[in-house]
């Protein structure tokens, strides 16, 4: 009875209205999302506001409909007058509403609603024109501090109608030191320097528009243009440091850059005979022959592996200890053999068999349900966090639930058997295979998505082939842009300290590159190079852009970013470690490691002398690695290595036993450079630390303490020489 | 004025522990002259009023949520299934009822106020309460809000030789999020971040990690060390423009005023305490953090966090989801109240006994309160729209009730108060203006708290 009569109501109604046709999801949505209604601190909750629920930011616009026009009796709109609507006199606050007023009764967009009601409000249909894609203008604009600038955004619609959406659209700024917006109105207010970029978001679709504020100082244009340029690297680097007036600081020394490239290639202190010679030699050519060395030194093997250990997160609290020696060692021989990344992440990605055996099985140990690897994969891979999309359209990304079920899809016929999980007990031994039949259930609509990568075509459901293979394909292909991006973008934050797009694990469009241009020139080169990643790495460490000093300019004080000049920061914490073990010449131990509860368990692994950096695992139990802020290996994550200094690890340098035992004790380097005279003595000591002699300035006063020093008390005097080098910030950090 | 490397500075003043008013009466303000420009600057600028200087904030964050139906917002007159398990009981102020499972919480309940109308749209994910309740703001365009902690820690500067800023027993790890949790000093720089104590002050062989110099290590050595760093970090100028760089720089400062200073060294050291003052505040981590607490502040730390909790996962929290590995409500009361009722009540009835109460301000806060519905594991959910925090101290009238939440505490229905506010209310009783501007990010002018917060009046 009722539906009759709504109906009746809705087509006499109908025939009165004088707008085009409306349709909810293209004009009505947007008018929903822009007031905040279906937001997640407002209906779009996940238990909705006083009994009315809308899906956050509109993911499920069939419910929405039904829960507008039809839930509670359809109550909620009145046909018959669209005015006395609830979904009107709420919002306006006409009737007494917690969520504020949000709507301006006789605006455009209540207007918009009264006409769509008064079309007896209609719901989605098959046929309706879906929104391809959108486009910002000014895409991109150099503006000055204080300057304003209106930003449009037009919509694209599958039937060809093209529309300005700007009043709808959700805008924020990404960085707001450098600039500001509206979201009222989507005007760009200017109140800083660098490059900033703000995000519109329109019905589950995001773009970026970037607004570029060169800083107020003057620079010649001879200095770009006299420049030295090595590669494409310095020619992308100086174009942006011109266009925003940043002047590059000059190149570094030869000492600073024989400690740096050690350090970041291979994570190793260089001996005061390679300083030397490196330092005294004549070769004009003799950074490019460093640099070839390096990669070809063992070290580099222990050092990027354990680097990517914690990107596959080799950890004793997650594996049992055969397992992670496979996992480990599955890792290091394709690091030793330089095999190219793609290959490696397909290797790893269709990985089957025994988790013994085949080492590479053991990041499906780790990750164990398809939703879980689908995350990892997308992370780890591709530099993209989904997780939010597990249970609505992700609210900073364009992925919607829809797209996270079929891409979680892809991992539904992974099976194992054996060891289950418990990385107490067990044999670690388990199996790997693919099922052919099974999917996941999308929790939302209690149906499987149709398997497909996450951009990618969807693959037929009856397949019996392994879906990882065509989701190997599709992640290693070189026209996946996030694949290429990523791994660039890693190898670079390890050699600069920070990445083009930072946080690195984190590649997403409301997220811009600092220098897109340089990102971009830089994925096209990997690709170009097979993902050759020592390819990759010689580029950077043959750029001037790498080799520059760490020295501010008061030109280039501002840059935090723009590489302009070297960004100092503190060594890694198993850097630091092997450096102080290496100087003081008392090899370490590690035969313990810490479980997740806090138990721990011996270990016999690792025989005396094992750097950290050749530890096959982080749960291995040291005090100094975790208060330097080791990454634990928990989630996958840049972000759980921390390279920031604290005063709990300045107490334990200045007092702890890392330094002072063993600079106390016997057998010690302190024992070993005892004899010499003080002069000798001294340079030895800053070569060791340092990589570099002492200047007259630090030689002066230090031999003075010397000459002053009672006899018995050498010792003392040689340790707090030590002491004094290996707290200070040019031992600790890398510049 | 004395040197603080000298051996026997403390016979130089007299001998023995100072008290923490003698130490500010000799001068002591004057030598620690890093912060006296930046305090008297915060005055001159209005940031600070005058009066508060023997302020400080004891914050206890109990990471994991508390569910504030089942303890300080009794709902007995509520159907069964949002009640819960617990009955309220009577407490020394008529006009309040607190859950039966906080009993010597109902003993002291003239001491503290409850704020029952809190409640904010953040996520309701830990990692977003942790950041909107810690700073006063949500996470948002990529700006840091720093800790009240912090600010703090920036506008009064230090009072002792101990830091401004500390946190125990530690800061709080990841809560499954990837946002920053607004723990530590945000834009203001890692300098103002909050010393960790890094070691648990219940066990047996308690002491500040590496606190101390080894024995053969004096003071004439210290101090030549001191020296010879000095000469290797002036030869070279490539940090000046490296923020960690100078962290760094700021970090062995206060780490050396740390460890050469006898009264550093004794407020940390709890064996001074008699056993039954310890035992009263119970032998756990949490109660020996509280009494800690009370010796830091006593000794002049000025913003004190504490964290009840520091994980929610795989260990045991507020956290009462009822599904595995989560407990229970009923869990709750057997495994966490008692060890809270018996650490908070101990250290305001100390805090009260010593005269320090009314200077000392003891703030409760969680990330959001609990649903209202007890789920089918027994355990309650996250529920931001509504939840308690709690104010003592600091020149707030105990035995107060603010705001009121509706019959089922799902909702504020009176007096509705957000995080801006009670951060505000921290800021009021250091004495400090929430309205008073910082250098933000870029030198952006940032306000203490938004505009539109303010102090919770009707607590003062």
């Amino acid at each position: 009875m009722m539906k009759y009569f709504s109906i009746v109501t809705a087509w006499f109604l109908c025939s009165a209205s004088a707008a085009e046709p409306l349709s909810f999801q293209r004009d009505i949505l947007p008018v929903l999302s822009k007031a905040g209604c279906n937001t997640g601190g407002c209906h779009g909750a996940l238990a909705g506001k006083a009994e009315f629920r809308l899906s956050l930011d509109g993911y499920d616009p069939l419910t929405d409909h039904y829960n507008i026009t039809r839930e509670t009796r359809g109550r909620r709109i009145e046909f018959a007058d669209p005015a006395r609507s609830l979904i009107l006199t709420k919002p306006t606050a006409a009737l007494r509403h917690k969520g504020g007023k949000v709507l301006e009764p006789g605006s455009r967009d209540y207007q918009l609603l009264v006409d769509w009601i008064k079309q007896g409000a209609p719901g989605p249909r098959q046929d309706d024109p879906v929104l391809q894609r959108l486009e910002i203008s000014p895409a991109k604009a150099v503006l000055n501090k204080g300057d304003r600038s209106q930003l449009k955004v037009m919509a694209f619609y599958s039937d060809g109608v093209e529309k300005e959406v700007t009043p709808w659209v959700r805008f924020k700024s990404v960085d707001a030191t450098v600039a500001e917006v509206d979201d009222g109105t989507g005007e760009v207010s200017v109140i800083g320097y660098g490059e900033g970029a703000v995000t519109a978001w329109f019905s589950s679709q995001i773009v970026i528009a970037r607004v570029t504020s060169p800083f107020p100082q003057q620079i010649a244009a001879d200095v770009f243009a006299s420049a030295p340029v090595r590669n494409l690297i310095d020619t992308k680097v100086l174009e942006q440091l011109q266009q925003l007036n940043l002047k590059p600081s000059p190149r570094s020394t030869d000492e600073e850059f024989v400690r740096r490239a050690f350090i970041d290639t291979i994570g190793v202190l260089p001996t005061p005979e390679e300083s030397l010679a490196f330092v005294g030699a004549a070769d004009p050519g003799k950074r490019d022959r460093l640099i070839e060395s390096l990669l070809a030194r063992p070290e580099f093997v222990d050092y990027w592996t354990y680097r990517w250990s914690d990107l596959f997160l080799v950890s004793g609290k997650k594996l049992r200890p055969e397992a992670l020696a496979a996992y480990y060692g599955w890792l290091r021989d394709k690091v030793e053999k330089n095999v190219p990344w793609d290959e490696l992440v397909r290797g790893v990605v269709t990985a089957k068999g025994s988790s013994v055996e085949n080492g590479a099985t053991n990041f499906y140990a780790v990750h164990q349900d398809p939703e879980t690897m689908a995350e990892n994969v997308s992370q780890a891979f591709m530099s993209l966090s989904i997780n939010c999309a597990k249970c609505h359209n992700h609210p900073l990304e364009k992925w919607t639930n829809d797209q996270y079920y079929s891409f979680a899809n892809l991992f539904s016929r992974v099976r194992a058997k054996g060891w289950g999980g418990d990385a107490r007990n067990g044999d670690g031994k388990r199996t790997l295979y693919v099922e052919s039949r099974g999917d996941l259930i999308q929790p939302r609509t209690g149906k499987p998505q149709a398997p497909a990568p996450l951009d990618g075509e969807p693959l037929p459901t009856d397949d019996k082939g392994d879906r990882r293979e065509v989701l190997a394909d599709w992640l290693t292909s070189p026209d996946n842009p996030y694949f290429t991006r990523s791994i660039t973008n890693r190898v670079w934050a390890n050699f600069f300290g920070r990445g083009i797009v930072e946080p690195v694990d984190d590649l997403r469009v409301s997220n811009p590159a600092s220098n897109e241009p340089l990102l971009a020139a830089l994925a096209s080169f990997v690709v170009e190079n097979r993902y050759d990643l020592k390819a990759l790495m010689r580029l950077i460490l043959q750029s001037e852009t790498y080799q520059r000093s760490s020295l501010s300019l008061p030109e280039n004080r501002g840059d935090s970013r723009y590489f302009s000049r070297y960004y100092p920061r503190r060594l890694m914490a198993e850097v630091l470690y092997d450096a102080i073990a290496g100087i003081v010449a008392k090899p370490s131990s590690f035969d313990q490691i810490t479980l997740s509860d806090g138990s721990t368990a011996k270990t016999g692994i690792y025989a005396p002398g094992t750097r950290a950096l050749q530890l096959k695992d982080s749960a291995v139990t040291s005090y100094f690695l975790e208060t330097f802020g080791r990454n634990e290996r928990e989630i996958t994550c840049e972000c759980e290595r921390s390279s920031k200094p604290s005063m709990v690890q300045v107490l334990h340098l200045s007092n702890g036993d890392t330094l002072n035992e063993n600079l106390s004790a016997e057998g010690s380097r302190v024992s070993e450079l005892l004899p010499l005279p003080a002069p000798e003595l001294i340079d030895r000591a800053y070569l060791l630390c340092l990589s570099r002699a002492a200047t007259p300035a630090e030689r002066e006063p230090l031999l003075a303490l010397f000459a002053q020093a009672a006899d018995g008390e050498k010792r003392a005097l040689v340790e707090d020489l030590f002491w004094a080098l290996m707290t200070s910030r040019e031992f600790l950090f890398q510049h | 004025m004395f040197d603080f490397l000298a051996e026997q500075n403390a016979s130089i003043c007299g001998g023995g522990h100072l008290k923490r008013r003698e130490f500010l009466q000799a001068g002591v303000l004057g030598a620690v002259g890093l912060s006296l420009p930046q305090y008297l600057a915060a005055k001159q600028a209005g940031a600070v009023r005058p009066g508060h200087d023997e302020r400080a904030c004891i914050m206890i964050f109990n990471l994991g949520a508390p569910s504030h139906i089942d303890l300080w917002d009794m709902k007995p007159d509520a159907p069964r299934e949002i009640r819960g398990p617990f009955k309220p009981i009577r407490t020394n102020v008529p006009e309040i009822d607190i859950s039966e499972i906080l009993p010597m919480h109902a003993k002291i309940a003239d001491k503290f106020s409850l704020v029952r109308s809190c409640h904010h749209d953040g996520a309701a994910v830990h990692d977003a309460g942790w950041q909107i309740m810690q700073t006063g703001r949500r996470f948002t365009g990529g700006v840091q809000t720093p800790h009240a902690g912090a600010v703090a820690a920036k506008l009064l500067g230090r009072k002792s030789d101990l830091p401004p800023f500390v946190v125990l027993p530690e800061l709080m790890g990841r809560g499954g999020g990837n946002l920053p949790n607004g723990q530590a000093g945000g834009f203001l720089g890692k300098a103002y971040d909050p010393f960790a104590l890094m070691a648990d002050p219940s066990k047996k062989d308690f002491k500040v990690p590496d606190l101390l110099p080894p024995d053969q290590i004096g003071a004439a050595r210290l101090e030549r060390r001191r020296k010879m760093r000095d000469i290797v970090d002036g030869a070279v100028k490539n940090f000046e423009a490296s923020e960690d760089a100078r962290l760094l720089d700021d970090n062995f400062h206060a780490a050396f005023r740390m460890m050469t200073s006898e009264q550093a060294r004794a407020a940390f050291d709890l064996t001074q305490e008699k056993d039954s003052v310890r035992e009263r505040y119970g032998m756990n981590r949490f109660g020996q953090c509280c009494l800690l607490a009370r010796r830091l502040v006593e000794n002049g730390v000025r913003f004190v966090t504490l964290n009840s909790f520091l994980t929610v996962f795989d260990q045991l929290s507020w956290d009462i989801h009822g599904t595995k590995p989560f407990i229970s409500v009923d869990q709750m009361k057997d495994l966490v109240a008692p060890m809270y009722d018996q650490g908070y009540s101990a250290l305001i009835e100390d805090l009260h006994e010593r005269g320090m109460l009314p200077d000392t301000m003891v703030t409760t806060l969680s990330e959001f309160g609990r649903t209202p519905k007890v789920n089918p594991a027994g355990g309650r959910d996250h529920w931001p729209q509504c939840f308690t925090v709690s104010f003592a101290g600091g020149g707030v009238k105990g035995g107060q009730v603010v705001g009121a939440s509706d019959p089922i505490g799902g909702f504020p229905a009176e007096r509705p108060v957000a995080p801006g506010d009670v951060v505000a209310t921290i800021f009021h009783s250091l004495g400090l203006d929430p309205q008073a501007l910082l250098e933000g990010p870029g030198g952006r002018p940032f306000p203490l708290t938004d505009f539109g917060t303010a102090p919770i009046s009707e607590l003062f």
